[in-house]
């Protein structure tokens, strides 16, 4: 009878890192890199700690999880941002913020002070920036386009509206990027087909290898 | 945890794998006679298998190494079963790197010969199916402990501290071991009552 109870005590105990491989999923939401890191089973990655690099490869500040397996970087500079997420174990993940994905106003390539930055307890995780179609080009010296005032009288500008529709094509990003990480049926078959059939050609190679 | 991405080893350390698992797949491929190969192939394909299934358990989910369980069944030729098992894991699913899946081999199979010969040494094909399932459960747990301590090794060696490494490979390990240790019983149990030549 003590079996059992020793399983279930040991199956708590264990943290829920027994995965296949550690996967990282950010979005820059204005100037802040917000992003999940979680196992491929789905369960999130807590106290992963992270570095932040920029692309020559110099440390921009570093980034730890939260419960939640959320971190969030402030970049300050309109740069590519790689971000590498190391549970310690021998999993490692990494991801890259494009630099047309952050804000204009932000400074071109220029690292930002190391900072640490632990997950809000938001609900919502990171919003895409790229789709949104401001034109690049007018970063620098050209004007932005004209702002207007909605009802309330907040000022509507490029920034606003990127983050508005960012946020509404999140969840489809996230829910894609779910996707994307299922194992399939047909892979699984597929795979057993191969094992099975190279191990077949093995063996009849070399059973006419021993049959004259 | 057989799945090391790539970019966590150094390259010593992944030349010393790949040498390694070099030497076991040329092992085991010498001594495999044609007759044996649809056993090879039939465990191969359970290895690659047992990774894909998750038991969802309290809060996280684990998978089964089943490694004891092919080196009892395999020998030597578990090397050319666990290469290809990871190696479509590697390329279908992208589980683990394919520059570390000589370390990963290695860090498999190794255990799995280990627990092998140890249980073929000690049930000498004389024993009751209690007491294969006995040193089932021994061979199939102690391969999961041994892989565990492996992959730590291999982090170790490439950087990493060891006590931290060991630490987090070991406890997340210690449920899977006990699972493991039963269903490699339970298998054992069933092959030593009903093919006990599989054994032999």
């Amino acid at each position: 009878m003590k079996l059992p109870l020793i399983l279930a005590a040991l199956l708590l105990v264990a943290a829920p890192a027994q995965a296949h491989k550690l996967k990282v999923f950010a979005t820059a939401e204005g100037a802040v890199i917000v992003g999940t890191v979680y196992f491929s089973g789905g369960d999130k990655a807590m106290a992963v700690a992270g570095v932040v690099t920029g692309p020559d490869g110099t440390v921009a500040g570093r980034v730890i999880t939260d419960r939640d397996g959320i971190f969030r970087f402030t970049a300050h500079s309109r740069m590519d941002h790689t971000i590498t997420m190391d549970a310690g174990d021998g999993h490692m993940a990494t991801t890259v913020i494009a630099a047309a994905e952050l804000p204009p106003s932000l400074p071109q390539e220029q690292v930002g002070g190391p900072q640490e930055q632990v997950g809000g307890p938001q609900e919502q995780v990171g919003w895409p920036q790229e789709q949104v179609g401001w034109p690049q080009e007018q970063v620098g010296g050209a004007t932005p386009p004209p702002a207007r005032q909605t009802a309330a009288g907040e000022a509507i500008t490029p920034e606003t509206v990127e983050t508005a529709v960012a946020r509404q094509i999140g969840p489809l990003r996230r829910q894609l990027d779910a996707y994307e990480d299922q194992v399939r049926l047909h892979d699984i078959l597929g795979g057993i087909g191969i094992i099975f059939g190279l191990f077949g050609t093995a063996a009849w190679l070399s059973v006419r290898r021993q049959t004259p | 945890m057989a799945h090391i991405p790539d970019g966590v080893l150094s390259n010593p350390v992944l030349m010393a794998g790949a040498a390694v698992s070099l030497a076991g797949v040329a092992l085991g491929l010498r001594e495999l006679d044609p007759v044996k190969v649809p056993k090879v192939a039939v465990l191969s394909a359970v290895l690659f298998v047992a990774a894909l299934v998750h038991f969802p358990v309290g809060l996280s989910s684990v998978h089964l190494l089943l490694n004891g369980l092919a080196g009892i069944v395999l020998g030597p030729a578990v090397f050319p079963a666990m290469l290809v098992a990871l190696l479509l894991q590697a390329v279908l699913f992208g589980f683990g790197g394919l520059v570390v899946l000589g370390v990963n081999t290695m860090t498999m199979a190794v255990p799995a010969l280990v627990a092998g010969s140890l249980f073929r040494r000690l049930w000498r094909n004389g024993g009751s199916p209690r007491r294969a399932s006995l040193l089932g459960a021994v061979a199939g747990g102690g391969a999961v402990l041994l892989t565990a301590l492996m992959v730590a090794l291999v982090l170790t060696l490439s950087g990493r501290e060891f006590a931290t490494a060991a630490r987090l490979v070991v406890l997340t390990h210690l449920p899977v071991m006990v699972i493991e240790a039963a269903f490699t019983a339970a298998a054992i149990a069933l092959l030593a009552r009903v093919k006990p030549e599989l054994l032999a």
